[in-house]
């Protein structure tokens, strides 16, 4: 048994995988979280697929021989930073519904982008574009560990020096400009490195992995969790166990890996949404046998006594 | 020693996009240090004077003076000076911060980051919680509190702070006879040991006019500028509240009675 695990883990991309997995877990935690605090779980999907558009626009200008230079990559990095610029307009003012409107608006725009642009590139290449959005752990190559790694640094550097002003900007962007904090700096920042972080993820191991690990973990573990620094590890816990359980599951049943994971983490916020319906029934069974006081009895008898008598005399 | 004026305000009037015209011909100054009221009904522009005062809004005509910086372009520097509170709805709530984060929001926030808490720090935002007797609640989420608590605390984040002037939208908003006592009372002793100005927005006179020095009446310009007594005035109420304002007397105070402050206050 133990021979046959050796086995497996000595298998370049079985570890590559793993690397991968536990990449993707870091970046969760340190950009999902901060998402969903904002409120701001939709842009998640709104980069990748603006990162669509862009790689389109990447492909459309190599092709056509405008500006050979231009890897595609670069056209998904520029576009989900413009998802980015788009949306922190809109919030400037720290409203996350306008900031909603926006991410649809620009991930609508970028979508026509990519379908318009697919008219003038090369029917060989399309797939190519298709390919932006789906990866998968057991298909990374080393450029995509070594684009994940430095993803994942970067990210967790400027949230450890961060964090307090991003998480000031999610909860009072008004207070804190009138304290002097150069909010809007920050709330850009945030939005920024969160957009090139999705485009990078999404890169490497596909769409439906970096949709369902962003989000699902990060909504579960806000949902139960009572302190910032508990819901950033229960998000990387979860986020890593998700991708984990369904690598080991795609050996035995022979899925995706990234299919599986997705499907595992969006199941990890049911259950914590069920979990808090338990709790909240709990504590509400509770409440319902409060201590016996006697004066209140009393004096409620009494009412009823005098309310009585007043019956009697009409 | 020349005389400091905490607002030097002419001729302002403020623009929304929308083309709301949110304040118009406001023309008052006030003495500094102070203890300043703002008063006046829903929409009347008291968030829009303060917020303008800081620079967030940009005047269309007119300037303010915040103890002599100008609101438009010495704005970093009047926000070096202040410890500000926006009205409670505008604090989001999807952040599980502790009480204690909240409370030293108004210390770190003027830090470089990373901002981390010192003893002095900590000591400060537990005083300030005492004050409002929230010490208890240190620990506790913010999102979980009720609205009367979070109203304590966030009045807690303004004592703990440094800098001369306190502003403070609405402390009063939504909260019980108790926890109002507590919040003026707590405002009005940190007024007596320290040197600061405070300034706070309320549709209701009455909780505060025995502490205040300035009231501000205001309807989108200024109704009336000056002492507590003298803005309990009948005909200046009905002004800004409308023909059913009232004034009484009672106990040698005189209280303002609109459907805007609670009547069964003073029975
Ligand atoms: N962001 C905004 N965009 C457009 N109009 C606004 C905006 N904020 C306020 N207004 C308008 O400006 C006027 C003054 O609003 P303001 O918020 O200053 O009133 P207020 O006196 O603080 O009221 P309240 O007691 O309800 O807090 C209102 O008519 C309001 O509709
Ligand atoms: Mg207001």
């Amino acid at each position: 048994m133990i021979d046959i695990l050796i086995e497996v883990l000595s298998i370049p991309f079985v570890q590559r995988a793993l690397i991968g997995a536990l990449l993707i877990a870091i970046v969760a935690s340190a950009s999902g979280t901060f998402l969903v605090f904002r409120g701001l779980s939709f842009m998640t999907s709104g980069v990748a697929h603006a990162a669509l558009g862009g790689a389109a626009l990447g492909l459309f200008l190599q092709h056509s021989g405008l500006v050979p230079w231009f890897d595609p990559i670069i056209g998904a990095l520029l576009f989900s930073v413009f998802v980015a610029l788009v949306t922190g307009y809109a919030g400037e003012t720290g409203m996350t519904q306008k900031m909603e409107v926006a991410v649809g608006v620009s991930f609508a725009l970028s979508m026509s982008i990519a379908v318009f642009l697919m008219y003038y590139i090369p029917p060989t290449q399309v797939p190519q574009i298709w390919g932006y959005l789906i990866g998968d752990l057991l298909l990374l190559d080393n450029f995509d560990i070594v684009l994940l790694a430095i993803t994942a640094i970067v990210l967790v550097l400027i949230t450890l020096v961060f964090n307090k002003e991003f998480i000031y900007v999610s909860v009072d962007m008004e207070g804190s400009i009138c304290h002097g904090m150069n909010a809007r700096a920050y709330h850009y920042l945030m939005l920024i490195t969160s957009a090139l972080a999705i485009a990078l993820a999404t890169k490497a191991v596909g769409a439906i992995l970096v949709y369902a690990i962003m989000v699902a973990p990060a909504a579960a573990a806000s949902e139960l969790i009572k302190s910032i620094r508990g819901i950033f590890i229960a998000v990387f816990v979860i986020a890593l166990l998700s991708e984990l359980m369904g690598l080991v599951a795609s050996f035995t049943v022979n899925a995706s890996p990234s299919a599986i994971a997705g499907i595992l983490a969006a199941f990890s916020y049911v259950i914590a949404m069920q979990i808090k319906k338990l709790r909240d029934r709990v504590s509400i069974d509770l409440d319902q046998f409060p201590q016996h006081d006697e004066e209140a009895t009393l004096v409620l008898r009494e009412a009823l006594d005098t309310s009585a008598h007043e019956g009697h005399d009409h | 020693m020349e005389q400091q004026f905490l607002f030097e305000v002419e001729d302002l009037a403020v623009k929304y996009p929308n083309g709301e015209l949110a304040l118009y011909n406001v023309n008052f100054s006030i003495k500094s240090p102070t203890f300043m009221a703002i008063v006046g009904p829903n929409g009347s522009g008291k968030s829009t004077l303060l917020k303008t005062s800081l620079g967030l809004i940009k005047p269309v005509r007119g300037q303010v003076k915040v103890l002599g910086y100008d609101s438009v372009r010495e704005n970093k520097k009047i926000r070096k000076l202040v410890r500000y509170v926006p009205q409670r709805d505008r604090i989001g709530l999807s952040v599980p911060l502790k009480v204690k984060d909240v409370v030293l929001m108004s210390r770190l926030l003027k830090k470089p980051p990373p901002r981390f808490a010192s003893s002095k720090d900590n000591e400060m935002a537990r005083e300030s919680l005492k004050r409002v007797n929230m010490a208890d609640l240190w620990d506790r989420p913010f999102p979980e509190l009720s609205g009367g608590q979070r109203q304590r605390v966030l009045v807690a984040r303004a004592l703990a702070g440094d800098g001369p002037i306190l502003m403070l939208d609405e402390p009063l908003a939504g909260t019980d006879h108790e926890s109002q006592d507590m919040i003026v009372e707590a405002l009005g002793d940190y007024r007596s040991e320290h040197e600061v100005n405070i300034v706070m927005v309320t549709h209701d006179l009455n909780p505060i006019h025995t502490l205040v020095q300035d009231v501000l009446l205001l309807k989108n310009t200024v109704v009336g500028v000056g002492t507590p007594c003298d803005m309990m005035d009948v005909d200046l109420l009905k002004k800004i509240y409308g023909p059913t304002a009232k004034v009484v007397e009672y106990a040698g105070h005189k209280y303002c009675v609109t459907h805007d402050s609670g009547v069964d206050r003073h029975d």
